[in-house]
């Protein structure tokens, strides 16, 4: 081994262990303390001078569940999430058609153009898209976030389904056609198996980032319809209680880092965390 | 590829494309309308500069903008500059990378109301920060490290968040620089430093700017880190212009406060690519 090699080894060795140390308190020391913080009992407090909770229960998720409007939450953040995610798809996939299939001037513009909602921030997006509601005489909180989503995620839809309908082999689809396959034939058999794990990342991230969304959810569902991160921002403003927005948290990150962990097996070739840039 | 007739070319774009432009057209027109008197949700509708010049003489608009401007700035600068040298360190695989690679991007999996939280947790009076402090005798009473002052728990915050999504950027382009020419320069005597600035930068400088760019638009509109997080004494433009719109049904001052607050996003994420560009030619003069 070379010296060089050698000194790389060692360099990386230190380096591992360094980043080992960073992430216990990057990672494990915040989640860890979120977790203590959700099993604190309601009935014996977690306060100065304890080092750590004096009694652990899984009272504060029963008394959080029975208590506020977190089941009524999560049943609209888990309503409107796959209604998005389907609506999403269905209105993204002929522009993504056109990105990934079709030759046209000016596409290079269309692709900057479909990334519109990510240049805007939140907010002024969810301030004034409420007005516009207002102006058009909208004014079902359900239907409201869902156009707020649906506008808002189309861009990581597009994206994704145009990289797999560029994918899609023309030869096999002339080769379906010449054996006289028809139109829908044609799609189940030469686009949808290449489509299909685009479809699968799509409908998985517009999902997710639907459940997460907070600017829209807020101003538009504010005060009475509540999602999953309006309830922990309940939690965080005013009306601070600690243990129960660390078990709102703990609802809110577990399913949805489970769900992007599904997702980076399905686009193991295109990283979803690139194409989402969620946050 | 196929060439596209207009007709089934407008077809396509209708539905996506198409309704991307009408709702963010709208969006933008109706906060410009909104701060010039126009769409008034009560009350008459008419142009008036009023809600312009007032919000412009307003010292907490001006605050905000700065203070969100400095956000930005710091946590898109600290999130690419800290990015480098792990995408750089990450470049070829071995032992253990791909572990702390996820480790590394895992924060990007955390909503931002959840990352703050945790934050907070950890840094609060008698969080486990100031516990081991105590512990460890370095100090003897705890530290007010909560909502401190200056911000710095919302650019920690923004750089926790982001250091990911930089790494992600940075990572695609870094490993498409051939060892060819790294090897090559190191021959002719370049130093780790030299090489970044004369190599590697300039060859990722695109990919720089996207993370900077994206990052800062991010940033100068959060909301989020600064509620739980940040000064109690400042607002970011986005916190003020929804206390603006929630507190007193300020629809124009708030459309105001949107305008400047898109501005800010896009003319200085703007700025600070051009200004990404010069430096790194510069350097690498």
């Amino acid at each position: 081994m070379s010296g060089a090699v050698q000194n790389r080894t060692v360099l990386n060795t230190f380096l591992i262990y360094a980043l080992c140390v960073v992430a216990f308190l990057w990672l494990v020391i915040p989640f860890g303390m979120a977790i203590l913080w959700s099993l604190v009992d309601p009935g014996t407090p977690w306060s100065f001078p304890d080092i750590l909770p004096p009694k652990l229960s899984f009272g504060r998720w029963a008394q959080v569940w029975q208590t506020t409007s977190l089941p009524t939450a999560l049943i609209n953040s888990y309503m409107l999430a796959p209604t998005v995610a389907v609506i999403t798809l269905a209105l993204a996939a002929p522009t993504a058609y056109a990105l990934g299939r079709l030759d046209f001037a000016g596409k290079g513009a269309v692709q900057v153009m479909v990334l519109l909602p990510m240049a805007v921030p939140g907010f002024v997006l969810a301030i004034f898209f409420s007005g516009l509601l207002f102006s058009l005489g909208i004014y079902s909180k359900f239907l409201s976030i869902l156009l707020g989503h649906t506008i808002l995620f189309l861009p990581y839809a597009i994206r994704i389904l145009s990289v797999s309908f560029g994918q899609v082999n023309q030869d096999v689809i002339d080769a379906a056609r010449d054996c006289g396959a028809s139109p829908f034939t044609r799609f189940t058999t030469a686009y949808l198996p290449v489509l299909r794990p685009g479809i699968l990342a799509t409908l998985i991230i517009v999902f997710v980032l639907s459940i997460e969304e907070f600017a829209i959810a807020f101003i538009l569902g504010s005060p009475d319809f509540t999602t999953v991160p309006t309830i922990l921002y309940s939690y965080l403003g005013y009306n601070y209680i600690r243990p129960n927005a660390a078990v709102v948290s703990l609802i809110l990150v577990v399913p949805n880092v489970a769900l992007m962990l599904i997702l980076e097996g399905l686009m193991k070739s295109a990283n979803p965390s690139n194409v989402v840039g969620k946050g | 590829m196929k060439r596209a007739s207009p007709f089934i070319l407008g077809l396509c774009l209708l539905p996506g494309l198409g309704l991307i432009l009408a709702a963010m057209g709208s969006v933008a027109y109706m906060a410009v309308a909104q701060s010039f008197g126009y769409f008034n949700l009560s009350g008459e509708s008419r142009f008036s500069t009023q809600y312009w010049s007032e919000g412009l003489q307003s010292p907490q608009l001006w605050r905000a903008f700065f203070y969100s401007l400095k956000i930005a700035l710091w946590g898109s600068l600290c999130s690419v500059l800290l990015a480098y040298p792990l995408a750089l360190w990450l470049r070829r695989p071995f032992r253990g990378s791909l572990f702390i690679s996820a480790v590394l991007k895992a924060p990007y999996l955390v909503h931002g109301l959840v990352a703050a939280f945790l934050f907070v947790n950890v840094i609060s009076f008698h969080g486990f920060f100031n516990e081991i402090l105590l512990w460890l005798g370095i100090i003897d009473r705890p530290l007010r490290m909560q909502n401190d002052r200056y911000g710095w728990g919302v650019i920690f915050l923004q750089i926790w968040k982001n250091i990911p999504f930089a790494l992600i950027i940075l990572s695609g382009a870094v490993q498409g620089i051939s060892d060819d020419v790294l090897l090559a320069a190191q021959d002719l005597g370049a130093g780790a430093f030299d090489r970044f600035r004369k190599v590697v930068a300039p060859l990722t400088l695109n990919a720089m700017q996207a993370a900077l760019v994206i990052i800062f638009i991010g940033a100068a509109g959060d909301f989020s880190f600064q509620v739980i997080a940040g000064p109690t004494s400042e607002s970011s433009m986005a916190q003020y212009m929804v206390r603006l719109k929630e507190t007193g049904g300020q629809w124009n001052a708030a459309a105001v406060v949107a305008v400047m607050l898109m501005v800010l996003a896009l003319l200085g994420s703007l700025i600070l690519a051009l200004a990404a560009r010069l430096t790194v030619k510069r350097v690498q003069a």
